[in-house]
């Protein structure tokens, strides 16, 4: 466990070293954000060996939740990365990360994702398109937004730790 | 002493009360304030995860009104920089209280540090919380309970002292009485009282056994009375007989020296039969037998008669009337008042050994007749004048040996007493006087 927080430390550490790299830190943060989502998420009677994460590509939060999911795991499940060119491609994932500047309308994308999945944008205004959580910068800081119908349509329940911090979008 | 008994036990009781009571504050106030630290601990889980440090200033803020004795508190992450902080409002910036090492309580003097570490549900330590909380209202716990101490001390005070005050005098009235009883029976020779006391205490219990104590020499003073009532009895018809066949011995016998054992003998039988007089009459004063035969008689007469009926006993002393008025009637016991003046006649003599002078005088008041007897022997101490008309007294000075019971002036009291007279006695210059008045019958 300690391992692993130092490793999201050093992580964490060596972006911010990284003079220039204000994105990729940045979808650092975000990575770690994902992965804190899924512990306050209850996923429902969903208990496959793997926890997918699905990334619409390309993106640059690609490598940081590779790195994650080579260390963490969610529950006892391990954390797979799946990538999807376009939207036809969308298969079975737990969380959907749809990366900003995406080429494909939104609408497309939702309606391919299944039941029981977390969708998560980084585009202003999609939380109210209907993601589930979506990123913001304010101020300088990583917030985030909450969809509550949109997590309840996908049957899943966010604690109330997790949504006192989100901004909540009706 | 009761009162300091009671002060005392007080103060001890109410000390270990108080010492207890803010321990046990301590123990509450250290308990709740660790849960406190350990909520704010679980709710600022995912404001860490998540970089939210307003979010944790928020919930900080929220100490303000929900627990107000929070001075200062602070969360860190787990590199141990600070994330966020809360200082109540009005007070000037404290030292963080982070400084908590080792163990996560820390008590001194009147702040309390609590911290706790903040771990998620992976088990991930991710900072830590620190809270330091104002012990203030434990000082004002403190001084109040020490107030109601005091108060209550002062009140137990006042109440104890007023018990004290009562049962003392309730106390000391019953053992006045006892002592007054005591002296009583001391000074009259009545053992037969009796003291009643309802109390259920050690002086209640004091009463019974005097009331026993009592009741025992009454008992054994009767006892004692019918001995001497029966031994007297007993020794005197075997002396009477005795005495007979000395008279009877002493007209036929003409022999010398046979004659003269005779006379010795009888002279120590007249002795003897007086002694057992003296028992009988005091056996008969004891038990209320001694009556009185009362005739008209000269009293001056009587006086003169005794006084040369002794000078026939006395070869050493010169018995002497100072005074005659002539004859003066009375009404009296005639035999009694001769056994008084004898009673008396005979002390002077035999306490002035080697004088040989004894003076009579009488003196008429109107109401009564006073007889002095003036002797210039070795006199009575101060402190045995009125001892003297006790039963069996005998004198304490070491230095007299003069036999006898102890018994005439008893009787010459007793019998002074029925006559509705006195009797008393005076020291002198050398020797004593003894008076005895007889009321004069006027009619």
């Amino acid at each position: 466990m300690l391992k692993r927080s130092l490793f999201l430390f050093l992580l964490i550490s060596f972006a911010v070293n990284a003079a220039g790299q204000v994105e990729q830190r940045e979808s650092d943060l975000k990575a770690v954000f994902i992965y804190n989502f899924t512990r306050y998420i209850e996923w429902g009677n969903d208990t496959g060996h793997e926890f997918v994460i699905g990334i619409i590509s390309p993106s640059v939060i690609d490598r940081s939740l590779t790195e994650i999911s080579k260390t963490n795991k969610v529950g006892n499940r391990r954390i797979v990365i799946r990538h999807f060119s376009k939207p036809e491609e969308i298969s079975y994932c737990n969380i959907l990360f749809i990366p900003k500047n995406c080429p494909f309308p939104l609408s497309s994308v939702l309606e391919r994702v299944d039941k029981g999945t977390l969708t998560v944008s980084e585009e202003p205004g999609f939380a109210r398109q209907g993601t589930a959580f979506n990123f913001i910068v304010i101020n300088d800081k990583l917030k985030f937004e909450a969809n509550l119908k949109a997590i309840n349509a996908a049957g899943l329940k966010a604690g109330s730790q997790l949504l006192k911090l989100a901004i909540i979008i009706d | 002493m009761q009162v300091f008994t009671s002060v005392l036990v007080l103060t001890i009781f109410f000390l270990a009360f108080i010492i207890t009571d803010i321990r046990q504050y301590k123990e509450r106030k250290v308990s709740s304030m660790k849960t406190l630290a350990h909520v704010i601990g679980l709710n600022s889980v995912s404001a860490l995860e998540f970089r939210d440090n307003e979010a944790a200033k928020d919930m900080l803020l929220s100490l303000k009104d929900n627990s107000p004795e929070v001075v200062h508190a602070e969360i860190t992450d787990k590199d141990g920089k600070p994330f966020a902080s809360y200082t109540r409002p009005g007070i000037p910036n404290v030292n963080t209280p982070g400084v908590v090492s080792g163990e996560n309580v820390q008590l001194t003097g009147e702040q309390l540090f609590v911290s706790d570490n903040i771990i998620n549900s992976n088990n991930e330590q991710l900072g830590k919380v620190s809270l330091e909380v104002g012990l203030s209202e434990l000082e004002e716990t403190k001084k109040a309970k020490y107030r109601l101490a005091a108060v209550l001390l002062l009140i137990a005070l006042g109440f104890s002292f007023v018990i004290a005050v009562v049962v003392q005098a309730y106390i000391s009235k019953r053992l006045l009485y006892l002592i007054n009883n005591m002296n009583e029976a001391g000074k009259t020779g009545n053992y037969n009282i009796r003291i009643a006391d309802e109390g259920k205490d050690e002086i209640g219990t004091l009463m019974k056994v005097f009331n026993k104590l009592m009741q025992q020499v009454t008992e054994s003073q009767q006892r004692k009375d019918e001995f001497i009532g029966i031994a007297s009895h007993e020794l005197k018809t075997p002396l009477t007989s005795i005495k007979g066949y000395l008279d009877l011995l002493n007209v036929v016998e003409e022999k010398q020296p046979n004659k003269q054992f005779v006379q010795k003998s009888l002279d120590s039988v007249q002795k003897l039969e007086s002694l057992i007089k003296d028992l009988l009459d005091v056996s008969k004063i004891q038990s209320g037998q001694l009556q009185l035969n009362i005739t008209q008689f000269d009293i001056n007469a009587l006086i003169d008669e005794t006084i040369a009926s002794m000078q026939m006993i006395s070869a050493s002393h010169r018995i002497s009337r100072e005074n005659d008025p002539g004859p003066l009637l009375v009404s009296a016991d005639r035999q009694r008042i001769e056994q008084v003046l004898i009673n008396i006649l005979s002390n002077a003599i035999k306490y002035s050994p080697g004088e040989n002078k004894v003076v009579v005088s009488t003196k008429n008041t109107g109401a009564e007749l006073v007889i002095k007897v003036r002797d210039y022997g070795i006199g009575i101490a101060a402190e045995e004048l009125t001892d003297i008309f006790e039963r069996f007294y005998r004198t304490k000075d070491s230095s007299v040996h003069i036999s006898g019971f102890g018994l005439g002036l008893y009787i010459c009291r007793d019998i002074m007493q029925r006559h509705k007279g006195k009797i008393w006695v005076e020291r002198e210059e050398k020797g004593s006087s003894f008076y005895f008045a007889l009321p004069i019958n006027k009619q």
